[in-house]
């Protein structure tokens, strides 16, 4: 593993650069292991909002390159059962913020691949999601009532990890994607929007899970994807708008839930991919030559991986 | 600004309170390089809501931290928590927001907040001026976009003008009234604006009839005539040509009701083609344009798919074999996937 050294300019200029043309494994495990270890970083303060999440992007993708070992076992779940919020009955992104759904189905993604699930109050867990649902269908993130699809994903997607699919409310949850959806085929965040690659990997994967596809017009979602894919191989999110690698999941995961992959081009898709790693330093930027960050690398590390099977 | 204020911990009229350090996961052996003042804000935050305390101090507080950091979700639910327990003034919020919305268009809680004070204000024609500027700035903005949507929707659905105590707030519609202009000089900004195309749609389909719009007839051969135009100045738009689709779908109308539009548009440009005569029903592409458009090959191979004659789906094969080989070549697959389900169609109708 001598490769590189993560920070220091000196230590990098005397070695050897290694090429993009492959995915740099050992690197980006160095990356997501160094993340926590920058605490004196004010970015790393400003982002406490998503800590938990971030644990949750940077072992999955660590776990998708077969080193889930990289990170202490103990220290991650001991710092997931300090974000549980005791008054809420969920879980936050940080200790000492309130529970939010996004964190709180980070927190159950993780414990379930620590096999660690036993931690919790799973009842308690399922009370909290399931009264964070709004009359509409849709479910807010937390009590401040932000609502989107985005929340009713990780709704989704926690109950069915709980096996708790059965205590949700299904038809009215259906009735808002149903309602969410556009006429380009492709679905938005709440009522009226867009359509947005990013909405359209919580609409459909929700709609999946629940078993209900018939409400997806396969084939009109399927080519507006497809449309997705720029001359530079890279994936964009909505019509006219630039590629960033974090499509490579949002794009990639509805295309592969729709069985259609194979309709864009994947080897330049991992290309684009490849070419946005640092060689140096490990990590997945958005584009190439921008600065990495663990989401991007999950989602990076995600993409090529679904391009491989 | 916060900048130029002293650090919460050296003023006295926060003396009373003590505050509340972060919970770190590794004991930073290194010295302290991170921001100060956002340290301070937030100890001195975490210690205000342990102690549940709702005050104007707060309100500094709060928006001292959404400042150095918009994306702090606790400080925003608990600074429109503290706006409510004191009675302040939400038109005063408001107006506060406009700048700091500006300033961080991306920020999810920004437009959050706007909803849950729009909500109880009850004012969203301002509002509609103020997301015109705003979109001046990021024109393809999807919060802003969104927020927009929601506001039409939920201001502008029948009998949402009037109150608990049955007075009309605002005039309905004067809500709507200046909607269609305003995509349309979206639009004439950016034709490829997909998020305006998306809004025409939102408006004219998809939130309801209004007075004037009644005549759906008359309503959807203007659209018609709107998107063939734009179309005509930019060939290769997706954007529009998405909405062509979407019209004749939500009207049920066939697509082959529309191919003597498509067709010069679909082959390489005709040097001898006279653009004298004006045909608003089929405008012809415009001067320059590169032809031919992906987006209308794609669209005649499907109009002929829809009518569905062997000869027709064996036009269409040849359209889609082009897109594969030569105008289309990164999608090269999807266009193989069309041609193999259009034989197995075919063999089956036999």
């Amino acid at each position: 593993m001598a490769l590189t050294s993560t920070t220091s300019p000196q230590g990098s200029s005397s070695k050897e650069i290694p090429s993009t043309d492959t995915l740099l494994a050992d690197l980006h495990v160095q990356y997501i292991q160094n993340l926590g270890k920058s605490t004196s970083d004010l970015t790393y303060h400003l982002t406490a909002h998503l800590r938990l999440n971030a644990i949750y992007w940077g072992y999955t993708a660590l776990r998708i390159m077969g080193r889930g070992d990289a990170l202490d076992r103990d220290e991650m779940i001991d710092f997931v059962m300090r974000c549980w919020d005791d008054a809420e009955g969920g879980f936050a992104a940080h200790p000492g913020h309130d529970a939010h759904l996004l964190s709180t189905l980070s927190a159950i993604q993780i414990l379930i691949m620590q096999d660690a699930l036993d931690r919790i109050d799973v009842e308690r867990v399922v009370k909290f999601i399931l009264s964070l649902q709004a009359p509409s269908g849709v479910f807010m993130g937390d009590k401040w009532g932000e609502e989107d699809t985005r929340f009713l994903y990780c709704a989704v997607s926690a109950l069915s990890l709980l096996s708790s699919l059965h205590l949700l409310d299904q038809e009215r949850t259906v009735q808002y994607l149903i309602d969410c959806k556009n006429y380009d085929g492709g679905f938005g965040s709440v009522i009226g929007a867009e359509s947005h690659a990013a909405r359209v990997f919580v609409c459909v994967g929700a709609l999946a899970i629940l078993g209900r596809m018939d409400v997806v017009d396969e084939e009109t979602l399927g080519w507006w994807l497809a449309e997705r894919q720029l001359p530079n191989g890279g994936l964009n999110g909505r019509p006219e708008k630039l590629e960033d690698v974090c499509y490579s999941f949002w794009v990639l995961s509805a295309m592969a839930i729709l069985k259609k992959v194979g309709w864009i081009d994947e080897k330049k898709l991992v290309a684009f991919i490849l070419s946005a790693q640092d060689p140096e330093g490990g990590g997945i930027a958005d584009r190439p030559g921008d600065m990495p960050d663990v989401f991007h690398t999950l989602f990076g590390v995600a993409g090529e991986w679904i391009l491989c099977f | 600004m916060s900048e130029t204020k002293p650090l919460y911990s050296k003023r006295p009229e926060w003396s009373d309170v003590v505050p509340v350090e972060q919970y770190e996961i590794v004991n930073p052996v290194a010295p302290i390089f991170y921001s100060e003042q956002y340290k301070d804000a937030t100890n001195y935050f975490r210690a205000i809501t342990k102690m549940g305390e709702k005050s104007p101090r707060v309100l500094e507080l709060t928006e001292s931290i959404i400042r150095q950091n918009p994306a702090h979700y606790t400080a925003w639910q608990y600074r429109y928590e503290t706006l409510c327990a004191t009675n302040a003034s939400l038109a005063d919020e408001l107006k506060l927001m406009d700048e700091i919305a500006i300033k961080h268009l991306k920020t999810y809680q920004v437009w959050h907040h706007r909803r849950l004070l729009l909500t109880t204000l009850r004012k969203p024609k301002p509002e509609l001026e103020f997301i015109k500027k705003v979109l001046h700035e990021d024109t393809k903005n999807y919060h802003t976009w969104s927020y927009r949507q929601w506001l039409l929707a939920h201001f502008g659905a029948d009998g949402a003008s009037i109150n608990k105590d049955g007075e009309e707030e605002y005039d309905l519609a004067d809500l709507w009234e200046g909607e269609l202009d305003f995509v349309d000089s979206m639009l004439n900004q950016d034709v490829r604006n997909n998020s305006a195309w998306h809004h025409r749609f939102f408006v004219v389909w998809g939130c309801g009839i209004r007075e004037g719009e009644q005549d759906r007839e008359r309503v959807f051969k203007r659209e018609l005539i709107y998107v063939k135009q734009n179309i005509s100045l930019a060939p290769n738009n997706p954007s529009a040509w998405n909405y062509l689709r979407g019209i004749l779908k939500s009207t049920k109308t066939p697509l082959s009701s529309v191919s003597t539009f498509v067709l010069p548009y679909t082959r390489p440009r005709d040097p001898t083609a006279s653009r004298d005569i004006v045909d608003l029903e089929n405008p012809p592409p415009s001067e320059g344009a590169d032809l031919p458009s992906v987006q209308a090959v794609e669209f005649l191979a499907d109009i002929l798919e829809e009518k569905g004659s062997e000869s027709d789906i064996n036009q269409a094969v040849e359209l889609w074999k082009s897109l594969a080989t030569e105008l289309d070549t990164i999608r090269r697959k999807y266009w193989e996937h069309r041609i193999r389900d259009a034989h197995l169609k075919l063999k089956a109708s036999k």
